[in-house]
């Protein structure tokens, strides 16, 4: 990327008074990235930014309260810093904010797919329309457009929309001015039983590992999160696929109006359960009833966390 | 003399009907995008093309499994006291899981060292490790994250495997590495497997040219100990660690369990359940005290258990058969041989008094 | 929760301390007639109600769930109520994706002295939930268990 160095040099400049800095680097083979710890000099140089850069470092945050922190974020990344500024989860004099234009991020299980078998990645080559792929000494060449995550399809915040260092030219707000939520509506249209059935058969291979919840920037109960609390009682233990769903509810509750939509969720499944739709709908009903978009103004308060006498919004049953 | 047998790939679906009518079957199959081991069902495809993305560790160790089911009743002699009804629930039937790889199968042969000693026999990890025959397919390709030749295993290691699978052209060349394998490899479709036998050879040889040197990990045990009280090092290599369960619950040799009872009512079972020392709880004390209250702390016991205190008591076997899905699936990209590399070069910097 | 098979459907309420619980009452106390199918769980005030209570009592068996209040302006603590409404709306919204018709779950406010306001929303609300019919219930740890006795009753 043509800024990388520009971002490098922002980055010796603010280092001196940072505890560390966040950013991305290469990974065990050249179609991974991994999330890289700048202690010092010697370690900017590994830095890279690239497509492959999915992880959202702001999840990092709140549980390196009292240090100060670089981080560099994505558009989305930047939303969720905004939230956890919101809701004063983090201090904005301990954070450093590193942004640049993002142009999107690759999807790992679309690269699976359309390469049908990934095995021993020996290179890859990016540009800004396409990536060659070489695995087992067969090259295979995709359109970056086949392979971007589904939520950079409909990017709204490409540029960081907090940053103290902005390299690079910003891309400026995109088309659409709404969210995209056909493929929810889609699925809405379903019949109850189909949708009932559809979360049971996708649930039941959930392994509760909960690194949906470890990869969410705005899951921050971390080491007391109700899902393993003995007492309130609210999950079992036990392998059954009530308790898998049960705690996706709980925690698409616990994000409602909170959710900055970046993905982690889904993306961190080890076993690809299309979790980020119960977010979106969601957040869908939060845009409708309160005309609300999480982690774009420090200055809001989350709706759950307020109220209004009247609700213009709101329609109670007529008994 | 070893009996060998050719399957055409044709007949798999047939030859796993044929086990199934007695034994309940378990094969890899697409679930999402994601593959794991299922009861075997005739009308979903088979896949035999790389390792599952879940081991089939559910089928001996299952995520979930109840020990006892117990009722709560009151003693009609002193109603003021209430009995409870116990009743041992132990597993019953046999299995064959067809289509795990070497690296996921041979690490129940490090369960047996922790659950059936000479001292404990853990009855019910017994009745299923002895009512289950493994039917395992030998890689034919290898991945970035593969590393079992780093850590004393091959791509066709038969440790804990009943059958060996080398994949050949137009199905697979079956081999008995077991006396149960031996009963398995009776089917009629089977076919003479000895005109398979060198072409599987090249196959294998091929892989392991593949897999290319691996580093010495001799010092490993020894290296993990001399930074284990180097907090600096061991909060650096955690740092990028989110503290989620995917690595160990991913992990054919990770046997470590939790205990609870479920009640609903008067009716409660207790179960046993898949545990993660990644998790906060995993060492959390009744007093409120945790001995490894970081992420740098648990990611340590991780890595220490499979590279250094294991081998320490168990022969010098390292507890990790380098399936390389806890690289591969970690949301975070923690990459365990990376760690194990650091350690073992580790040189502390010298002070000068 | 025993019910009476074939009549009754499993409904849950969940009741504030000082005004719905006191309108149920006043109901009872007037000698108002009502459905049986529902059973109250009392709470000190509606914003006491963790939505998940309600997705806890459908998953669980429930075919219905009520939730009731003091009425706006008039919550004992102030503000609960306030609170409540924004969090079971966006529930009741959030429902219908999980495979839950619309209308398992309302909410509604009563005061202590409505009994029959009260009656009027049981019977309402017991009759919207014998014509939905029981909610699906989830049987057995595996998606399996209860994907084929879904199918099977398709049949």
């Amino acid at each position: 990327m043509k800024f990388q160095e520009e971002l490098k040099e922002s980055i010796r400049k603010a280092l001196p008074e940072l505890d560390v800095v966040i950013g991305w680097c290469g990974s065990f083979d050249p179609l991974h990235a991994t999330p890289h710890f700048i202690y010092g000099e010697e370690d900017i140089e590994k830095l890279e930014i690239s497509p492959l850069n999915v992880h959202n470092l702001a999840t990092y945050l709140p549980g390196m309260r009292g240090k100060k922190v670089g981080v560099v974020v994505k558009g989305c990344d930047s939303r969720s810093v905004v939230e956890l500024l919101q809701e004063k989860l983090i201090s904005r004099d301990d954070i450093t904010i590193f942004g640049f234009p993002c142009t999107g991020v690759i999807d790992q299980s679309k690269v699976k797919k359309a390469i049908g078998y990934v095995g021993n990645v020996q290179s890859c080559d990016m540009s800004d329309e396409s990536l060659v792929v070489v695995v087992d000494d067969k090259p295979h060449s995709l359109k970056l457009s086949e392979v971007l995550a589904e939520k950079c399809k409909s990017c709204r915040y490409p540029d960081a929309i907090i940053s103290d260092y902005f390299v690079g030219d910003r891309i400026a707000k995109k088309d659409p001015a709404e969210p995209n939520y056909k493929e929810l509506e889609k699925f809405e249209k379903l019949a109850v039983s189909e949708r009932f059935g559809y979360w049971l058969k996708e649930l039941d291979r959930c392994i509760r590992c909960y690194a949906c919840r470890s990869a969410c920037p705005l899951c921050v109960c971390r080491d007391h999160c109700i899902a393993e609390s003995r007492d309130p009682h609210w999950l079992s233990q036990e392998n059954n696929v009530r308790d898998k769903l049960m705690f996706q509810v709980i925690h698409a509750y616990h994000m409602a109006g909170r959710c900055t939509e970046c993905g982690e969720c889904q993306r961190a499944c080890p076993v690809d359960i299309p979790i980020l739709m119960l977010k979106q709908k969601m957040n869908k009903e939060v845009l409708d009833i309160f005309n609300y978009e999480a982690g774009v103004n420090l200055k809001d308060t989350p709706p759950l966390l307020s109220f209004k006498m009247e609700e213009e919004n709101i329609t109670e049953k007529d008994w | 003399m070893t009996l060998v047998k050719y399957l055409k790939s044709t007949d798999l679906k047939s030859w796993l009907a044929e086990l199934a009518e007695k034994n309940s079957v378990f094969a890899p199959r697409y679930e999402g995008d994601s593959v794991i081991f299922a009861p075997f069902d005739p009308e979903q495809e088979i896949y035999t093309k790389s390792a599952a993305t879940v081991p089939p560790k559910k089928t001996v160790f299952p995520q979930s499994e109840k020990l006892v089911d117990f009722t709560y009743h009151k003693d009609p002699e002193n109603p003021g006291k209430t009995l409870i009804d116990g009743k041992e629930v132990l597993p019953q039937g046999t299995t064959v899981v067809f289509g795990g790889r070497p690296c996921d199968v041979r690490g129940f042969s490090m369960f047996d060292r922790v659950y059936l000693t000479k001292e404990t026999t853990d009855i019910y990890y017994k009745a299923r490790r002895d009512n289950t025959s493994f039917i395992t397919i030998a890689c034919e390709f290898t991945e970035s994250t593969c590393f079992c030749h780093w850590v004393g295993s091959s791509p066709s290691d038969p440790i804990g495997s009943d059958v060996l699978a080398v994949p050949v052209k137009g199905g697979f060349l079956l081999t008995a590495v077991s006396a149960r394998g031996e009963t398995l490899l009776t089917s009629k479709l089977l076919l003479e497997g000895k005109p398979k036998v060198e072409e599987a050879e090249e196959v294998l040889d091929k892989v392991m040219e593949n897999l290319g040197k691996a580093p010495d990990l001799s010092k490993s045990p020894g290296k993990l100990l001399e930074v284990f009280d180097n907090m600096e090092f061991w909060e650096k290599v955690s740092a990028k660690c989110i503290s989620c369960g995917t690595c160990t619950y991913l992990c054919p040799t990770c046997y470590c369990f939790n205990i609870t009872d479920e009640i609903q009512g008067l009716k409660g079972s207790r179960i046993r359940s898949w545990d993660n020392c990644m998790s906060a709880l995993f060492t959390m004390e009744a007093s409120g005290h945790n001995p490894r209250p970081t992420k740098a702390h648990r990611l340590k016991n991780r890595v220490g258990h499979k590279f250094s205190y294991y081998p320490d008591l168990h022969d010098g076997i390292i507890s990790c058969y380098g399936c390389g899905r806890c690289i591969k699936s970690c949301p975070a990209g923690v990459d365990i041989r990376e760690i194990v590399l650091k350690a073992i070069e580790f040189m502390p910097t010298v002070v000068e008094e | 929760m025993p019910v009476l098979e074939g009549k009754e459907l499993r409904i849950v309420g969940f009741l504030c301390n000082w005004c719905s619980y006191g309108g149920a009452d006043t109901a009872g106390v007037g000698r108002f007639n009502q459905p049986t199918d529902l059973r109250i769980i009392k709470v000190p005030c509606s914003g006491r109600i963790d939505p998940l209570f309600i997705v806890k009592a459908l998953m669980n068996g429930a075919d219905g769930v009520l939730v009731s209040g003091c009425h706006p302006r008039d919550c004992h603590y102030s503000e609960g109520n306030f609170y409540a409404r924004r969090r079971l709306e966006i529930m009741q919204k959030f429902l219908p994706i999980l495979g839950y018709e619309p209308g398992r779950f309302e909410y509604t406010w009563v005061s202590a002295s409505e009994g029959q306001r009260w009656q009027q929303v049981v019977t309402e609300f017991t009759d919207q939930i014998h014509k939905l019919g029981p909610a699906p219930k989830i049987v057995g740890p595996e998606a399996s268990d209860t994907l084929s006795l879904m199918q099977a009753a398709l049949k």
